[in-house]
């Protein structure tokens, strides 16, 4: 099963920590804010999950993919 | 970083920058609401408008109201296939069956926060036929088992809290005189703020729970999850206007105009042709011929559903009809009916770019791909629009990326949309523009 990842957009104040734990599924554009690629897969899972806790604003969120 | 120092779209209030923008290019959309709004009868919706807006004059016409219980209700919106006219066109059948399916009692919401400056069509419902609105919502929040019924009215346009104000007074003493007031709305009116972005679903959700009234992350929808976790049935005015229509007359009676596919009329707001400080709302039955709506027009570009919208190149609407399906096929989008001809000599880049440059400073700011990409996508258009030959086609497909899709509401989504439609609808003016110059 994959997972989606999430932006909750006013929250995200572009701290950057996402990019430094996830870089296979996030990069930051010019402004520094995150750009997803792609869904969650098992093999990044567990980074996925590091990056959601890590965010200092809780901006991240793992939804289930449909 | 050299981005953001070219485009200061991180100071706090990009007044220089506004300021440059208007010594530079004249202003010629209009960004205030209209100072009139013209509207004449027309077949469903605007058929009782020289009768006047009062209540007697409503049920003289249309009788009452009747009581449906929900599954009635949700098979006639259904066979009348009524979508949501905010602008999304969702199709209000399954919005109301999730709003129904929720374990909590749900909440009606009309919306009549009309934020885009050129869009009147509400603003006409609440002035000319109020009580075609009221009943949509009152007859399916009684099919809800529900009282709580919200009514969203534009700050910038009193005249339409006025009009809704007095509608429901006329409704409150016409059911006074030891008639039960059992399972009649409990109408709520607030006003929501002049911007852009206050009408959007959620920033009207975020105003009745009594917080500033600002786009927020949707996690579920509001039929889900709206006001305060209750399944929320937040719909377009026009849209509650709609479901009256269609109930009181029947999905068949409904489907006597429009297609088979699209029953019905929809409402669309003109500009005036001479009076810069009008606008006009015609309701066209679906499958009318834009030749007929837009008259000579017809030939010229037109930006589609406003300024959100979507450019329809000269002669692109000459064999098209008003239809959602046929537009959506030719990439274009109806939106919440806005319709604005370019005007002769206009320049269709310069036009965008202002109306970029305007989307840009209605931002909440709270999101930072729409609160840094708009004002810098703002910038890139305007020195297209100008024959800046430092003006970049990469660069602004780059911005146009980095803000669709990122943010709580669809305001960035539908910036870009303005933007790609320009690079597409007009490619051959925007290369022009590119070498510093332009056809106009």
């Amino acid at each position: 099963m994959n997972w989606t990842i999430r932006v909750d957009w006013p929250s995200c104040l572009a701290r950057g920590l996402c990019a430094e734990l996830l870089p296979e599924r996030i990069h930051l554009d010019e402004w520094g804010y995150p750009v997803i690629n792609g869904e969650v897969t098992t093999d990044v899972l567990r980074h996925a999950k590091a990056a959601a806790n890590a965010c200092p604003h809780r901006a991240l969120r793992l939804l289930k993919a449909t | 970083m050299s981005r953001i120092e070219a485009a200061p779209a991180l100071a706090d209030d990009g007044t220089a920058r506004r300021s440059l923008i208007r010594r530079s290019v004249p202003r010629t959309v209009r960004t205030d609401p209209p100072a009139q709004v013209v509207a004449n009868p027309g077949p469903v919706l605007l058929s009782g408008v020289l009768d006047g807006p009062s209540l007697a004059a409503h049920r003289d016409r249309f009788g009452p109201m009747p009581r449906l219980d929900l599954d009635s209700v949700l098979a006639t919106v259904g066979a009348g296939a009524v979508v949501g006219r905010g602008g999304a066109g969702f199709p209000f059948a399954r919005k109301l069956a999730a709003a129904a399916a929720g374990k909590r009692r749900a909440v009606v919401v009309v919306n009549l926060a009309e934020g885009e400056p050129a869009s009147a069509k509400d603003t006409a419902l609440a002035l000319l036929a109020p009580h075609q609105i009221l009943d949509g919502a009152e007859v399916v929040a009684h099919a809800l088992h529900t009282t709580d019924v919200h009514i969203v009215t534009p700050a910038d346009r009193p005249a339409v809290g006025d009009a809704i104000a007095a509608a429901l007074a006329e409704r409150a003493s016409s059911t006074g005189r030891g008639r039960s007031r059992r399972g009649l709305p409990q109408w709520r009116v607030r006003a929501a703020a002049p911007s852009f972005v206050s009408g959007q679903a959620r920033a009207v959700l975020e105003l009745l729970a009594g917080r500033p009234g600002l786009p927020v992350t949707a996690w579920q929808p509001e039929a889900m999850s709206g006001l305060d976790g209750r399944p929320t049935l937040l719909s377009n005015a026009e849209t509650w206007a709609q479901v009256a229509a269609v109930l009181r007359l029947g999905a068949q009676g409904y489907a006597a105009l429009g297609t088979a596919a699209e029953p019905g009329t929809t409402l669309l707001t003109l500009p005036h042709r001479r009076d810069r400080d009008t606008a006009v709302v015609v309701e066209a039955a679906y499958g009318t011929p834009w030749a007929d709506v837009l008259g000579t027009d017809v030939d010229r570009p037109v930006l589609l559903g406003g300024f959100h919208g979507t450019w329809a190149g000269a002669g692109a609407l000459a064999h098209v009809t008003v239809s959602r399906d046929e537009l959506r096929a030719r990439g274009l989008a109806l939106g919440a009916g806005v319709v604005l001809p370019l005007r002769l000599g206009q320049c269709p880049v310069a036009m965008t770019g202002e109306i970029v440059d305007y989307l840009a400073g209605q931002s909440a700011r709270r999101c930072g791909p729409c609160l840094n990409g708009l004002p810098a996508l703002a910038d890139e258009v305007r020195r297209l629009a100008l024959g800046d030959t430092s003006a970049s086609w990469t660069r602004i497909g780059t911005v146009v990326g980095l803000v669709d899709k990122r943010g709580a509401c669809a305001h960035p989504d539908g910036t870009a949309r303005l933007v790609r439609s320009l690079l597409t609808t007009f490619d051959d003016e925007v290369i022009l523009h590119l070498s510093g110059r332009c056809s106009r």
